[in-house]
């Protein structure tokens, strides 16, 4: 037996030591932790249970039978985020390269059943050289199989990608299918092709880091939704992501009491809007004064910025917040701002998290790069997601909501259970200007004075309809409210709704104009 | 043969390309590194335009405008220094005074655009170096 015990501790040791201290040093030189260390850094202390720590590949062509790769280039199982159930694999580039072989792709396929029969959010580390070559067309398969599990656990358990190395080629559309996806800074790139295939192909040179680096997918391309400078931050905010998210699609996110008052009245915060219309102002000023300890989780925080969306809790309940952002392009919606918001809403309605909208946009953006890369089309996501979601669904208009924009910000008129306006809002099929030149245009045009004449149609027009009240009227907001009073109403109406219940038409799946 | 105006640290020179034949020179996408073709002539200054000289020598960076809309005021002068966030000008459009800031830190080296014009997305408004 002692034998026996001794052979186990010798395989098992081998299989820890990853690709070998040489490796290891390697891999700590460019700011990487290891597979191992990762997952250590992400759960809690002392909760991880390994699983297949003893599978081998079976390939023997061009020199694989030579080839010992402990552990298969990736480390699976699972563990606990604040005290909470999670899998988890990571990807180990020590041992040849963290490749994507036949049984490497079988270990992370395993451990991703395992997350969704038992309905836990899944976490992967991405850190691969891609596809081993040597194993043909059983390493596509592997991607395949992958890819396959991603889609069919889609909606149904929480799916966390990281990347920390490179992520490349097949392998990239893996984390792209998934929830979100994290990158940190300086060591992980992600693209389709790689620098030297672009430059033998289009003559275009450039780095990878330029072409595919954190800050490329987080402020420019749209595909990361979160980067950190290194990866101890990285692992913080999964820990933190997690705490907003119930662990599977039929499960309540968890309520976090952090004993602020859901009654608290905030005197101040109707003085964070500009008395001109025109001025700008910063809405995630708004944001932090309403939700439970100024406590905001930005997803995206760089991307599409004239819309701010992300996480919060009202009286102890997460809430996903989706609202226009003044500062930035005016806070108009455009084809970017769309897709952005339209799949964080999706999230949050599949995962029981009811959403907060904060409104205060101009309309959609003109122009011809805008319709030529099909606003239509895009902007359809926004009115498709926020219809579709059958959550709580508040909204708070806050000033601007003109046109299309008034009814894509969640109204009444896309299912809205609760619409407060703020006595600021101008709800209108229009701003007041370009109004009163339609509306009366012939009479400003005949005026002996058309410029006194136009301004005061502006001014009837302003009194008549740029305000909360004509919409108050026909019922399609609930009330008009002291912006002091905003959180103690949504609290108190989160807290109404919680029962709602909706039930849509049995149908396969709805066709969202992707 | 085709005309160019390039401007270089503040400074425009016109430039005529002429394409000599694939023979002499072989394009990029071979995977060779070649030389680009000198043009016939030396370039000459275009025109002088208000500049100054770019605090590291190195690239401009022109800030263009994001949408349309009418320049109102711009909050900053040629030569000055500036940090990634601090508002280069106001641009008024979709019925809001948009602040445009700078994407990094350095020098502003040329306005680009009188105040209260109109502009269009993706006109240049300010060149940093």
């Amino acid at each position: 037996m002692e034998e026996k015990l001794r052979e186990l501790e010798e395989r098992r040791a081998k299989v820890l030591a990853g690709g070998g201290p040489k490796r290891v040093a390697a891999q700590h030189e460019k700011g990487k932790m290891t597979a191992r260390e990762r997952i250590e850094m992400l759960l809690d202390p002392g909760t991880f249970v390994e699983l297949d720590a003893f599978v081998r590949h079976r390939a023997t062509e061009l020199g694989m039978d030579k080839v010992d790769a402990p552990g298969e280039g990736v480390v699976t199982g699972y563990g606990a985020v604040n005290g909470r159930h999670v899998c988890v694999f990571a990807q180990d580039f020590t041992v040849i390269g963290g490749s994507l072989g036949e049984m490497h792709a079988a270990k992370i396929c395993k451990v991703m059943d395992l997350a969704v029969k038992i309905g836990c959010p899944l976490i992967g580390i991405n850190d691969s050289g891609g596809a081993r070559i040597q194993e043909g067309v059983d390493a596509l398969s592997g991607y395949g199989e992958i890819f396959y599990r991603n889609t069919c656990a889609s909606g149904v358990i929480p799916q966390i990608s990281v990347i920390m190395g490179p992520c490349a080629g097949g392998a990239v559309y893996s984390p792209a299918l998934t929830d979100f996806v994290f990158m940190t800074e300086g060591t992980s790139n992600m693209f389709i092709t790689g620098p030297q295939v672009i430059k033998a192909v289009t003559g275009e040179e450039v780095s990878a880091e330029d072409l595919g680096g954190a800050r490329v997918h987080s402020e420019i391309s749209g595909v990361s939704h979160f980067s950190f400078p290194d990866e101890q931050s990285t692992m913080e905010a999964i820990r933190k992501l997690l705490s907003y998210l119930p662990q599977n699609n039929v499960e309540d996110p968890p309520f976090v009491d952090v004993g602020d008052d859901p009654n608290r009245i905030d005197d101040s915060l109707g003085d964070l809007m500009p008395d001109s219309p025109n001025k700008p102002y910063d809405v995630r000023d708004i944001i932090t004064r309403l939700v439970d300890s100024s406590d905001f989780f930005e997803v995206q925080p760089n991307y599409a910025k004239n819309i701010v969306v992300g996480f919060a809790r009202l009286a102890g309940r997460s809430i996903g917040i989706i609202a226009n952002q003044p500062r930035y392009l005016a806070g108009v919606l455009d084809i970017n701002a769309s897709d952005k918001a339209a799949r964080f809403i999706r999230f949050c309605d599949a995962f029981n998290i009811p959403l907060l909208t904060l409104a205060d946009t101009a309309g959609y953006l003109p122009g011809v790069g805008q319709e030529h890369g099909g606003v239509i089309r895009h902007g359809a996501k926004l009115l498709y997601a926020y219809s579709e979601a059958t959550v709580p669904k508040l909204t708070v208009i806050l000033r601007k909501a003109y046109g299309g924009a008034y009814i894509a910000m969640c109204s009444r008129h896309l299912g809205a259970d609760q619409i407060f306006a703020w006595p600021t809002a101008e709800i209108a099929v229009m701003g007041p200007e370009g109004a009163a030149n339609i509306i009366f245009k012939k009479e400003i045009e005949e005026a002996s004075d058309p410029a006194a004449v136009r301004q005061q149609k502006i001014e009837e027009y302003k009194r008549s309809f740029a305000n909360p009240y004509t919409a108050a009227a026909r019922g399609y907001v609930d009330d008009v409210i002291d912006p002091a009073h905003t959180r103690m109403r949504l609290c108190n109406a989160l807290n109404a709704l919680l029962g709602k219940r909706q039930s849509t038409p049995s149908r396969k799946h709805g066709n969202i104009p992707v | 043969m085709k005309h160019y105006r390039i401007t270089v640290n503040g400074k425009s020179y016109d430039v005529t390309v002429e394409e000599l034949g694939a023979s002499r020179y072989a394009p990029a996408a071979s995977g060779a590194s070649t030389p680009a073709p000198a043009p016939d002539a030396a370039p000459q200054p275009a025109q002088a335009q208000p500049a100054a000289i770019p605090a590291n020598g190195g690239s401009i960076l022109t800030v263009k405008a994001p949408m349309p809309g009418t320049v109102i005021a711009f909050k900053v002068i040629v030569g000055q220094q500036v940090k990634r966030g601090d508002v280069l000008l106001l641009l008024e459009a979709m019925k809001m005074e948009n602040e445009i800031v700078a994407p990094q830190d350095g020098t502003v080296v040329a306005l680009r655009v009188p105040a209260s014009a109109a502009v269009n997305t993706g006109d240049a408004l300010v060149d940093l170096a």
